[in-house]
C-alpha cells in the first residue's frame, strides 16, 4: 500500500520536507528514511507527521520499544492532520496493534468533527478490529453531516455482521428486522442505487429466510436496472427452498433450451423431477416422471447442430441413470450404465476431459460387471492396448480408452503392470520417433498422457514389488518427456512426488523449482515438497522452503485480507466483507503454516544453538487448505481412498500438538535459564512440568493410535511423520521428557534430583545412540525402496541432536555464573555444583560419542543401485534425446550433498560440545 | 459442460490445475482480494460437474467518459478443459457484465506470439486497436496488442478505430 497521503503533494514546506523520507520508506530504506526524518525533526522538533515517520522508521529497522515511545507520545498529544494518522496507522498496522488506530482517530474526530475523511479512517479502524457495533456507530455518524448511500449502507452491512455473530435468537432477529427497515425505506424513497445495495438487500432477507420477499424482489424492476443476468436463474434457489418444483421445473427447462451445457441448471432440473415424481401431478408440460425426463434429454440431444457436439445432455443422461439407480433399476428406462458411458466415451474420446467427466459415473457400474466388460472401453473405438494411432487426435482418443479401461480393470499385478508400462511407454517413444511429439513451451503434447499413465503402471509395480527399480524407470521416462513437454505440469508433480518416494528431496526440489509456485501455492501445495523438506534430511534447503511459507503467512494472509476488507466497504461490495473475512481468518489458522513454523524453529536448533521464540498459541480448530487433487488419481473406484483427506490432516494436527509441546517446552528452558531468583522462576518452572507432561502424555497416546502401515498413495501425500517418529525403537519420549526435566529441576537448585535425572539422560542417549543404527539399518534390500524411510528415521535422531545440544547450552549457562563464564575458572563451587558439572559434562562427552558414532553410520550410507533399461530402448529405436538422462546424477549428487550437509552439520554440534566442557578432568 | 458461478476466495485454494500452466501467472493474495472487494462481477469461474475448476475470468470496469470500458484483466482455461468454448463463454458474461455498466467497449491485452488467443479473440469480434511496445517485461520484453470490441453503448463504434502507430506502454493508461 502507498503509504504517501494525498495531502503530502499540496506543495506545503511541511510536504515537501517529508517527500524524502516518504522516498526512502516506499523503497525499502529504512535507516536512510530514518536518517531523513530526524534532519527535519532537527529543524522542527515538534513536527507531529515527522515523528510518525521516525517511528514507522524505527518499527521496520526492528527498533520496537524506541518505535513505541514516540508513538505513545504521539498518541498523548491526539493529532488531527491526516499525513500524521495515516504514518500512525503504518506502524500500528505492522506492529498489529489494531485497536490503537481507533484510538487515534477517535480522538482525531473529536477535534475535526466533520471530516468526511477522518471519520470514515475511523469506520475503518474499526473493521479491522472487527468492532461491529462501533462501526455502526461511526457510520451513521457520517450519514447525518454526509448524506450519502454507501455511508448509509455501511451502517447497514454492521448491523448485520452484529446480527451474523450474535447467537441470541431475539436480538439477531431485532437486528435483521432494523436492517431491512433501514434498506425499505431506502427502497420507498427511490435511493437504491447500486448492484451491492441490491445484494445486501437479498442477503438480509436470505438470513431471515424471507424466500418469497426474494423472489418478489428480483421480479421487481429494480432488480432488472441493477443487477445483470437472467431473472430466472436468480430465483431457481429460493424456488427450491419454497418447494415449488414446477415452477423450477419450467424455468430450468426454458434455460436448458437455450444453454445446452450449463450443469447448474441441469442439477436443479433433476432435482425438481425427482420431488415431482413422488407428487404425480399429471400435468402435461412438467417432467415429473423418469420417461418424461429421459424425453427430454433426448431432445436436447436431437436440437444440437450436426457442427457442435456438446457434453451436456450426454452427461445429463448418465446423471439421471446415478439418480435413478439410487431407488431402482434404471436400466429398462436406459439401458445399461456401462453402455451409457462406453457411449460417452465413444462420442467425446478426443477431448482430454472426457475420462475425467465419466470417472464419476463409472462408480455406478458395479464392480463385477465392470470388470468383466473393461476392454469395451479400450476397444470401443477400434483400439486395444497395441494399437499404433496415426494421428494426433487418435493419440488422445487411444489415451481416453486407455485410461478409462485403467479405472475400470482390476489393478494389475506387478508383473502384469510392468508389461504394461513397458507398452505404455513403447507408445510414447514411437510418438517421438513418428514425430508426434512437436516441442512446446506452453501447451501439453497429447502423447504425454502415454508416459504418465506407464509412470502409474510403475509406481503399482514398485509398490508391490517394493522395488525402487520401476521407479527409477518412471523418473528416466517422465525427464524424457519434459524435454519435450516444459509445460506438462503433470509430469513435473509426479516427478517431484517419485523423487521423494525414493528419499531424494534434492532431486526434487530440481523439479519443484521449475513449477514456480509462488504466493497462495505454497499453501496449497505446500504438502508437496516443503512439508517434506525437513522429513528428507536436507535442513538447509527445508530452512529456507519453510521462511518462505511463513514470510506469505504472515505478510499476506495477516495484513492483506484484513486491508482487503476495508476495501471491500469502500467499494461496497457487501457480500464480500463476510467472504474476506471469513478468508483471512481460514488463512491465520492454517494448519500448515503452524506446523511449519514450529518445524522451522526446531530445525534451526540443528543449523546453530539459537533461542527459538516461544509459538504462537494453537488455534482451537486449524484449517485444512491442501490441494490434494491436483495429481491425477487412475485407481478403479474401490481403490479410491476417499478418507484420505481427514486422516492424513488428523495425523498431522497430532503432530502439530507434539511439536507444538516440545517447542514450548524448549522455550520454556531458555526463560529459565536467565538469571532470576528462584522465586521468580517458579512460574516457568510450573509451566514446564506441565508442558513436559502434556508433551509425554501425548506421545503415549500417538504411539498407540498411530503405529498402523499407511498405504502410499501416488496422488497424496506420504504417510505423516507422526507415524515413523512415534513408532521408532528410540524411545524419543523418555529422550526429551527426561532431559527437559532436569532442566526445569536445575533451575530449581534440587541437586539430588539433577543428578538422578543426569544418570538417566547418560543412560537414555546411550540406548538411543544403539537403537538408531538398528532402526536405519533395517530393511536394507533395496536401497532406493527404503532411502525415504532411513532419512526420515535419521531427521528424527537428528532433531533430537539439535535439541539436546541446544539444552545442554542451557545447562550450562545455568551452571556458570555470569562473571565467570568466560575464564572458565573454578571459582567458590560447593561439592554439589562440582558434582552437577561433573554430571553435565558427562552427559556432553556421551552426546558428543553417540553423535560420532552417527558420523560413522553417515560414512557407510548407502548408494543407490541404479539400472534402467529406457536406454536400450531408445538405442534400439534408434532415438537421440536433445539431452542424456539426468536421473542417476541427480540422485547421485543429491544424495552426496545431503550426506555432507549432515556430516557438516554432526562436526559443528561435536565443536559446539566441546566449547562448553567446564571440567578439563573430564 | 459446466458451472459457472462467481470466484470466491477459497477458489484459490483450488485453482492449481489452471493456474500450473506457464502462461498463468499467480499473483499475490492482496491481487485477487483487491479484485474480488472490487469488482466481483467481473470475477467469474467455470466448473467441471466434477468440481474442477475448469477456468476464470478477471475483469473491471474504468475509464472516464468515452472511455468507460470494461477491461479483461485475465482469461485462462486448464489445459485439460481447452477448445470447449469455455473462454468464449467466459468474455461473454464479461461483455454482458460491461453493457449492465454502460460501457463504450471492452478491451483486453495479448502477446503478440499469442496466436491461439488473438484468433480466439478475433473471433468473438475483437479487433486489434492498437500494439503497445514492449508491454511484457522479460528477455526480450514482448509486446502487446490492444485489442477492442465496441458495445452497444458506442453506437458509431468510435472507440473501435485502430490507431496507426503504435504506442509505448507508459504512454498506456
Amino acid at each position: 500500500m502507498a503509504l504517501r497521503s494525498q495531502h503530502v503533494h499540496d506543495g506545503g514546506v511541511v510536504e515537501r520536507r517529508l517527500r524524502p523520507v516518504y522516498d526512502w520508506l516506499d523503497n525499502g530504506y529504512n535507516k536512510k528514511a530514518l536518517q531523513e526524518a530526524e534532519k527535519v525533526l532537527k529543524k522542527s522538533p515538534s513536527l507531529q507527521a515527522a515523528r510518525a515517520l521516525k517511528a514507522l522508521a524505527l518499527y521496520r529497522l526492528g527498533r520496537a520499544q524506541e518505535a513505541e515511545a514516540v508513538l505513545d507520545a504521539l498518541v498523548e498529544e491526539k493529532p488531527s492532520d491526516d499525513t500524521t494518522l495515516q504514518a500512525m496507522t503504518m506502524s500500528f498496522r505492522e506492529s498489529q496493534q489494531l485497536h490503537k488506530v481507533c484510538t487515534i482517530y477517535e480522538n482525531a474526530v473529536k477535534i475535526d468533527t466533520t471530516n468526511e475523511e477522518l471519520h470514515s479512517h475511523l469506520f475503518m479502524s474499526y473493521v479491522r478490529v472487527g468492532d461491529f457495533r462501533s462501526q455502526q456507530r461511526a457510520a451513521m455518524a457520517i450519514y447525518k453531516f454526509a448524506p450519502k448511500n454507501p455511508y448509509y449502507f455501511w451502517a447497514v452491512m454492521s448491523i448485520v455482521l452484529q446480527a451474523k455473530e450474535t447467537e441470541d435468537t431475539t436480538k439477531r432477529n431485532i437486528l435483521l428486522t432494523l436492517a431491512q427497515r433501514m434498506i425499505d425505506n431506502f427502497i420507498s424513497e427511490n435511493r437504491m442505487e447500486a448492484e451491492q445495495e441490491a445484494r445486501l438487500y437479498i442477503m438480509i432477507l436470505e438470513l431471515q429466510e424471507k424466500w418469497e420477499d426474494i423472489i418478489k424482489f428480483i421480479e421487481s424492476p429494480l432488480y432488472g436496472q441493477l443487477i445483470p443476468g437472467s431473472i430466472s436463474q436468480a430465483c431457481i434457489p429460493y424456488l427450491k427452498k419454497l418447494g415449488r418444483w414446477k415452477k423450477v421445473n419450467i424455468l430450468c427447462k426454458e434455460l436448458l433450451y437455450d444453454n445446452l451445457d450449463r450443469w447448474d441448471y441441469y442439477m436443479p432440473y433433476f432435482d425438481s423431477v425427482f420431488h415431482l415424481m413422488k407428487e404425480n401431478s399429471n400435468e402435461e408440460n412438467i417432467d415429473d416422471t423418469a420417461e418424461k425426463c429421459h424425453e427430454f434429454i433426448c431432445q436436447l440431444v436431437e436440437s444440437m447442430s450436426s457442427g457442435r457436439t456438446l457434453r451436456g445432455p450426454y452427461l445429463a443422461r448418465l446423471e439421471l441413470w446415478k439418480r435413478l439407480s439410487v431407488e431402482g433399476d434404471p436400466t429398462a428406462l436406459l439401458g445399461s450404465a456401462l453402455a451409457l458411458c462406453v457411449q460417452y466415451l465413444r462420442v467425446f474420446a478426443s477431448k482430454p476431459c472426457a475420462v475425467p467427466d465419466l470417472k464419476v459415473y463409472l462408480a455406478m457400474i458395479p464392480q463385477e460387471e465392470r470388470e468383466a466388460n473393461c476392454r469395451d472401453f479400450l476397444t470401443c473405438l477400434g483400439f486395444d492396448e497395441n494399437s499404433e494411432p496415426e494421428t494426433m487426435d487418435d493419440i488422445q482418443r487411444h489415451i481416453s480408452c486407455l485410461t478409462a479401461w485403467r479405472l475400470t480393470a482390476p489393478r494389475p499385478g506387478a508383473t502384469d503392470a510392468l508389461q504394461l508400462a513397458a507398452t505404455l511407454r513403447r507408445h510414447y517413444l514411437r510418438s517421438l520417433e513418428k514425430n508426434m511429439i512437436k516441442y512446446s513451451t506452453t501447451e501439453f503434447c497429447s502423447a504425454d498422457s502415454y508416459a504418465i499413465l506407464a509412470a502409474h503402471h510403475y509406481f503399482y509395480a514398485a509398490t508391490e514389488q517394493k522395488s525402487s527399480k520401476p521407479i527409477l524407470e518412471a523418473l528416466c521416462l517422465l525427464e524424457l518427456v519434459l524435454l519435450y513437454s516444459p509445460a506438462n505440469y503433470h509430469v513435473k508433480l509426479l516427478l517431484v512426488q517419485l523423487y521423494h518416494l525414493l528419499g531424494n528431496a534434492l532431486a526434487a526440489d530440481s523439479i519443484y523449482r521449475r513449477l514456480e509456485l509462488k504466493h497462495i501455492q505454497l499453501v496449497s501445495l505446500g504438502w508437496l515438497h516443503t512439508a517434506r523438506a525437513d522429513a528428507a534430511c536436507v535442513p538447509t534447503r527445508a530452512l529456507q522452503l519453510l521462511a518462505d511459507l511463513r514470510a506469505f503467512h504472515t505478510h499476506h494472509a495477516k495484513d492483506q485480507s484484513i486491508e482487503h476488507m476495508t476495501y471491500a466497504y469502500k467499494f461496497g461490495t457487501f457480500e464480500k466483507v463476510v467472504e474476506l473475512r471469513a478468508w483471512a481468518a481460514r488463512l491465520e489458522a492454517c494448519a500448515l503454516c503452524a506446523v511449519s513454523a514450529r518445524r522451522r524453529d526446531l530445525l534451526a536448533l540443528l543449523a546453530a544453538p539459537a533461542p527459538p521464540a516461544p509459538p504462537a498459541p494453537l488455534h482451537a480448530a486449524h484449517t485444512d487448505n491442501r490441494d490434494l487433487n491436483i495429481i491425477v488419481n487412475w485407481e478403479p473406484p474401490e481403490l479410491q481412498d476417499p478418507d484420505l483427506r481427514s486422516r492424513t490432516f488428523d495425523q498431522d494436527m497430532a503432530y502439530l500438538r507434539l511439536t507444538d509441546a516440545l517447542l514450548s517446552s524448549v522455550t520454556l528452558c531458555t526463560e529459565l535459564a536467565e538469571n532470576k531468583p528462584i522465586e521468580e522462576k517458579m512460574q516457568h518452572y510450573e509451566q514446564l512440568r506441565t508442558c513436559v507432561d502434556t508433551f509425554s502424555e501425548a506421545m503415549e497416546k500417538c504411539t498407540e493410535k498411530y503405529c498402523v502401515y499407511e498405504k502410499i498413495t501416488i496422488s497424496g501425500p506420504f504417510p505423516s511423520r507422526i507415524i515413523g517418529f512415534v513408532s521408532s525403537p528410540v524411545p524419543y519420549r523418555e529422550l526429551y521428557s527426561i532431559t527437559l526435566r532436569m532442566i526445569g529441576e536445575l533451575s530449581m537448585n534440587n541437586t539430588d534430583k539433577v543428578h538422578e535425572l543426569c544418570d538417566q539422560v547418560v543412560a537414555i542417549i546411550l540406548i538411543s545412540s544403539k537403537l538408531i543404527v538398528q532402526e536405519i539399518r533395517y530393511g536394507a534390500e533395496d536401497n532406493g525402496w527404503s532411502m525415504r524411510d532411513r532419512l526420515e528415521s535419521l531427521s528424527n535422531y537428528l532433531q533430537s541432536i539439535g535439541v539436546l545440544t541446544y539444552l545442554l547450552g542451557v545447562c550450562y549457562e545455568m551452571i556458570t555464573p555470569t562473571n565467570t563464564k568466560k575464564s572458565k575458572k573454578k571459582a567458590n563451587r560447593s561439592v554439589d555444583q562440582m558434582q552437577t558439572i561433573k554430571l553435565i559434562d558427562n552427559i556432553n562427552v556421551t552426546l558428543q560419542q553417540a553423535i560420532a558414532s552417527l558420523e560413522e553410520l553417515m560414512d557407510l550410507w548407502p548408494d543407490y543401485d541404479f539400472s534402467v533399461d529406457l536406454e536400450e530402448e531408445l538405442t534400439r529405436m534408434n532415438i537421440n534425446p536433445t539431452a542424456p538422462s539426468p536421473v542417476e546424477n541427480k540422485l547421485k549428487l543429491g544424495l552426496d550433498k545431503i550426506i555432507e550437509d549432515i556430516q557438516n552439520i554432526l562436526k559443528r554440534k561435536t565443536a559446539y560440545l566441546k566449547g562448553l566442557i567446564l571440567n578439563t578432568n573430564t | 459442460m459446466t458451472t459457472l458461478r462467481p470466484f470466491t476466495c477459497e477458489d484459490m485454494l483450488r485453482f492449481n490445475n489452471v493456474n500450473l500452466d506457464p502462461l498463468t501467472e499467480t499473483y499475490g493474495l492482496s491481487f485477487y482480494t483487491q479484485y474480488l472487494a472490487h469488482w466481483p462481477e467481473y470475477f467469474q469461474v467455470v466448473e467441471s460437474p466434477s468440481g474442477e475448476i475448469m477456468g476464470y475470468i478477471m475483469g473491471k470496469a474504468e475509464g472516464h467518459g468515452e472511455n468507460w470500458h470494461g477491461h479483461v484483466t485475465a482469461l485462462t482455461v486448464s489445459p485439460d478443459y481447452r477448445r470447449l468454448g469455455l473462454a468464449a463463454t467466459l468474455m461473454n458474461l464479461l461483455e454482458e457484465v460491461s453493457e449492465k455498466k454502460k460501457a463504450y467497449f471492452v478491451d483486453l491485452f495479448v502477446r503478440v506470439s499469442n496466436k491461439v488467443a488473438i484468433n480466439m479473440y478475433k473471433n468473438l469480434g475483437y479487433i486489434v486497436y492498437r500494439t503497445v511496445l514492449e508491454y511484457y517485461s522479460g528477455d526480450p520484453d514482448e509486446d502487446a496488442y490492444d485489442m477492442r470490441k465496441a458495445c452497444s453503448r458506442d453506437i458509431n463504434k468510435q472507440s473501435v478505430i485502430p490507431l496507426s502507430h503504435p504506442v509505448r506502454t507508459e504512454d498506456v493508461d
